[in-house]
């Protein structure tokens, strides 16, 4: 018994009935009198220069209301990052050059799906066809005649089409490899990938008489969609109004402004009447961002007893043909580099690369499950050419509690050791490895191979984006019950639920006496969003700060009912009573009405605010890494038992072990529940989903040809925490996260397993069939076994 | 040539004039507003446009509404009375099988003409029977969980908190 009454316990999400009875209302629910559709006219090249449009035609078909072009938008830019650095550079509507396939050129409205096919399919615009690049390396090579935008004016490296750089280092990198016993060198790449959420993108505009414009968007954060629209659309921030509507996923793909969400936007100020735009399948797949393929070049220098003494890391990422989020991924990929493992001295580069390919954003961990691959495959790598233990060499260089990582933060309560020992224990991890020696792994009769793999994974919350913190309010109402204002977003991770926990415990109420009122930007406060991992840690905070400020005006209206100090009052079931007489007791109810009545009319409210780093003003920098970033680091430990089919190049994914340090687990099942989610996400990228893109184009549009995982492909999945007693003192909880990079490590798990298994080593993701087949041929061939 | 057509959705029988190529997804969610069928790819690939043509599940997305002229349909409105939700939907809740929801009319009614046909399945029936549907949040998991459950409420899960479940 840990004293608390709702945390830490697996409370039934509050949205469940909403969303098992059809009652849930999404933003492609959303249906408005008069009501227009959207169509977007989409350039079938991957770089081409635009010679002309004509919407004559398209704008004298009857039921066609409004089209915009180039010419309407012209000079509005936005970005995924927008500083004085990285400048926002996509344009909402392309007006003279195109540089992806799928890449907006005009918006129309029309009366019904019927006219707008019509409307967009006469359209008529003429290209000049201009020669494009595709792969990341020919892209760069100081050679390549395709420049997609100038170089960055800061990088100076004779490179071509460089979107941006960020580099650091410490310590004294030659002279930590002059110490080295082993400088073991190997190289990493990972392959593109989608999202896969199952709401498609979609936005609702209403541009009212009044001036004020009401919108509902499949989003992640609606004040920093808010902020995004009001600059580029000219609007005070407080004109818009985004609604609450619940998304059905997300994943990090829907975090940026899309050229959509403008385009209703600026069609409902025009027409006067309401615009609705849902984005096909298909379209996603063509024109949508994506996740982030990653190559990892990785350096390190060794001593004999397995002290790391230097490392030395090159990423490339292929950012597509804007900026999007790839100048953020080399940036975080040297955070999911640096928080597990000590390295005294280090150097890392990271690029990120134009090339005439759809645009990028961030897909659940942005980097993390890439990063972590490279990195635990070259640990384990390096550990079998020492004669190490892995598990010992992971233990032997992993951060210990209150440990300062090289940008200053502190790892404070850090659970890795643990996790590192409790994966290796519930697994029988050291005596289940195949420990036979690999040239006989494949000569058995059986075809099947078991294999055993482990990766290690951490990530920070909540680190700074704007509005950079949250806000919440609670008020009391007549009864005794309370509303909750926040800006948070639901959208599967279970926010409602979470942060009415928080609330009930700090005022001892019941689920049912909380309604929450979320995310609508006129009415709840400000809200960090549904990225970084910050919900719980953040909102999490400044939600309990909120109902810690009611619970302090209650038992302040309450000693001066009863007569008595606050000290000595205590409170549950809607009442307080004195500790040693609870005969003497007042209601939550009397309560609220002696506050209206005996202190001016004041009500039972209180806000509450959290950011991480308050005493940080900034962001650190994306390009030198300076600053600090969050005192909310979380790690966790993954291992992955597998089986390989030797003959089909089929492996499946048994079962996935996560040992993590999540802080304290308001919710276990919701905790669990993430876990899943992404050991899910993880053998999707490990065996199944790849986006073909040949010369731009999107091969697999759809869900029959981009292979998600189904339910036959479920994996068993545990989760287990540690150190979880460390997080708790009394009523206070100390949370951290949980959704994505934290349990980002099952797919380097994978990657080890099936060297574990077969004496494999994969150096690219995916783990196809095919490549499995060739890889083992190969190997049996070196063997001299064909 | 638009066609007048009947339709009994959850025992309701409305009243549709429609142009042949109108699929029973539209039908249902644009024309009648019932907006707890969803739409997650409209070509047959996600199974979140699941809805019941008598016992059997059907994609919605890839059937015309004029083929279902006075055919029995059951949506996800029509699994719960009033605040009562069905036991399926309830197990759903309870196993935590429902994250951001988008999937879940589709899965629970699926799940629902599985038990209408065998009302104890083993795992590997569940499997096939929501093979056709997506879930992109949960990993499937607690899906076959909550299944489980529905078809034998003294299996491991947690009842305690089941007065709570209702709308
Ligand atoms: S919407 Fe019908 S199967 Fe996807
Ligand atoms: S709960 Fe989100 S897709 Fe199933």
């Amino acid at each position: 018994m840990n004293g608390l009454k709702l945390v830490g316990k697996s409370v039934l999400r509050k949205d469940g009935p909403d969303k098992t009875t059809g009652k849930a209302r999404y933003t492609v629910d959303v249906d408005l009198p008069g009501m227009l559709v959207c169509g977007i006219k989409r350039s079938p090249h991957p770089h081409a220069r635009i010679l002309r449009i004509d919407t004559s035609k398209a704008q004298k078909l009857p039921g066609v209301k409004a089209v915009i072009t180039g010419i309407d938008t012209k000079g509005i830019k936005h970005g995924f990052v927008e500083t004085p650095r990285y400048l926002p550079d996509q344009s909402i509507l392309a007006y003279d050059v195109v540089k992806h396939v799928g890449e907006e050129i005009a918006a129309v409205a029309a009366i019904n799906h019927e006219v707008l096919a019509q409307a967009l399919k006469m359209i008529d615009i003429e290209y000049e066809i201009l020669p494009a690049v595709f792969d990341v390396e020919d892209a760069m090579n100081p050679d390549c005649q395709v420049h997609i935008h100038p170089n960055h004016p800061r990088v100076k490296e004779n490179y071509c089409n460089i979107a941006g750089k960020t580099q650091t280092q410490w310590g004294d990198i030659d002279a930590g490899f002059k110490e080295a016993d082993l400088i073991h060198s190997d190289r990493f790449e990972s392959h593109l990938r989608t999202h896969g959420y199952m709401e498609p993108q979609t936005a609702v505009a209403d541009y009212r008489g009044d001036g004020t414009l009401h919108m509902w968007i499949s989003s992640m954060g609606h004040f920093n969609k808010r902020k995004k629209l009001a600059r580029t659309l000219k609007m005070p921030d407080a004109s818009i109004r985004i609604h609450k509507a619940y998304v059905g996923g997300a994943f990090g793909g829907k975090i940026d402004l899309f050229s959509h969400e403008y385009c209703v936007a600026a069609l409902s100020i025009k027409t006067g009447r309401p615009v609705k735009y849902v984005a096909s399948r298909e379209e996603i797949f063509i024109a949508y961002r994506h996740g982030q393929p990653l190559i990892s070049e990785i350096k390190t220098g060794v001593k004999k007893d397995g002290t790391i003494v230097a490392q030395q890391l090159r990423m490339i990422n292929n950012a597509g043909a804007y900026k999007g989020s790839g100048v953020v991924i080399i940036f975080l990929a040297w955070g999911f580099t640096m928080i597990p493992y000590r390295v005294e001295n280090f150097k890392y580069e990271g690029y990120s690369i134009f090339t005439n390919n759809p645009t990028r954003a961030p897909l659940r961990g942005h980097g993390a499950p890439q990063v972590r691959f490279a990195i635990e495959s070259h640990m384990d790598i390096i550990a079998e050419k020492l004669q190490l233990d892995p598990i010992e060499f992971r233990l032997k260089n992993a951060r210990v509690p209150h440990e300062e990582l090289p940008n200053k933060d502190n790892v404070h309560n850090c659970g890795l050791i643990e996790c590192i020992k409790e994966a290796a224990f519930k697994t029988d991890y050291t005596n289940r490895r195949n420990l036979r020696p690999k040239t006989d792994r494949l000569d058995d009769s059986n075809p099947i191979k078991q294999g055993i793999g482990l990766g290690v994974s951490a990530y920070f919350g909540g680190s700074l984006i704007y509005p950079n913190g949250s806000s919440a309010i609670v008020k009391m109402t007549d009864e005794g019950s309370v509303d909750l204002l926040t800006g948070a977003i639901e959208l599967g991770q279970g926010s409602e639920t979470v942060l009415c926990q928080i609330v009930g415990e700090e005022l001892q109420l019941e689920m049912d006496d909380i309604r929450i009122i979320s995310s609508d930007t006129a009415t709840t406060p400000p809200d960090i969003g549904a990225w970084i991992s910050g919900m719980t840690y953040v909102t999490g905070n400044a939600v309990r700060e909120a109902a810690a400020g009611v619970r302090k005006k209650i038992l302040q209206v309450a000693a001066e009912q009863l007569n008595e100090k606050t000290e000595n009052l205590k409170l549950a079931n809607k009442s307080v009573w004195v500790a040693d007489n609870p005969e003497k007791r007042v209601t939550y109810q009397d309560i609220f009405q002696a506050s209206i009545t005996r202190q001016k009319g004041d009500t039972i409210i209180a806000d509450g605010h959290w950011r991480t780093m308050r005493d940080e003003p900034f962001h650190p920098s994306l390009a030198s890494t300076k600053g600090r970033w969050t005192e909310n680091y979380a790690f966790s430990v993954q291992v992955a038992e597998i089986a390989v089919d030797t003959e089909t190049g089929e492996i499946k994914l048994l079962k996935a072990t996560t040992v993590h340090d999540c802080g304290f687990p308001i919710n276990p099942q919701l905790v669990q529940g993430q876990i899943d989610g992404q050991v899910s996400l993880a053998l999707g990228h490990a065996f199944m989903e790849d986006v073909m893109m040949k010369k731009g184009y999107t091969l697999n549009p759809s869900w029959l040809d981009y292979r998600m995982p189904l339910i036959h492909n479920v994996a068993d999945s545990k989760g287990v925490d540690v150190i979880t007693e460390n997080y708790q003192t009394g009523h206070s909880f100390r949370t951290k996260e949980v959704g994505e990079g934290l349990v980002s490590a099952i797919l380097a798990a994978i990657a080890n397993a099936i060297y574990d298994a077969t004496g494999l080593r994969l150096y690219s993701t995916p783990f196809s069939p095919e490549k499995v087949l060739k890889g083992l041929k190969q190997l049996k061939k070196n063997r001299g076994l064909l | 040539m638009k066609q007048a057509i009947e339709l009994i959705i959850n025992g309701e029988t409305y009243d549709l004039i429609v142009t042949p190529n109108v699929t029973l997804q539209e039908a249902i969610r644009e024309h009648l507003g019932l907006k707890g069928t969803k739409a997650g790819c409209e070509m047959g690939t996600c199974g979140a446009c699941t809805v019941l043509l008598g016992d059997k599940p059907i994609l919605s997305c890839i059937t015309l509404a004029v083929e279902c002229q006075g055919l029995e349909i059951t949506t996800i409105e029509g699994l719960s009375e009033g605040p009562t939700l069905s036991n399926m939907q309830k197990a759903f809740v309870r196993a935590g099988a429902v994250q951001c929801g988008f999937c879940t009319p589709g899965v629970i009614l699926s799940s629902t003409a599985l038990l209408k046909k065998n009302p104890q399945p083993n795992v590997n029936e569940i499997k096939k029977a929501l093979e056709g549907n997506l879930c992109r949040c949960t990993g499937y998991n607690s899906i076959i969980e909550a299944v489980l459950d529905a078809a034998d409420p003294s299996g491991h899960l947690d009842h305690q908190q089941d007065q709570e479940i209702k709308l």
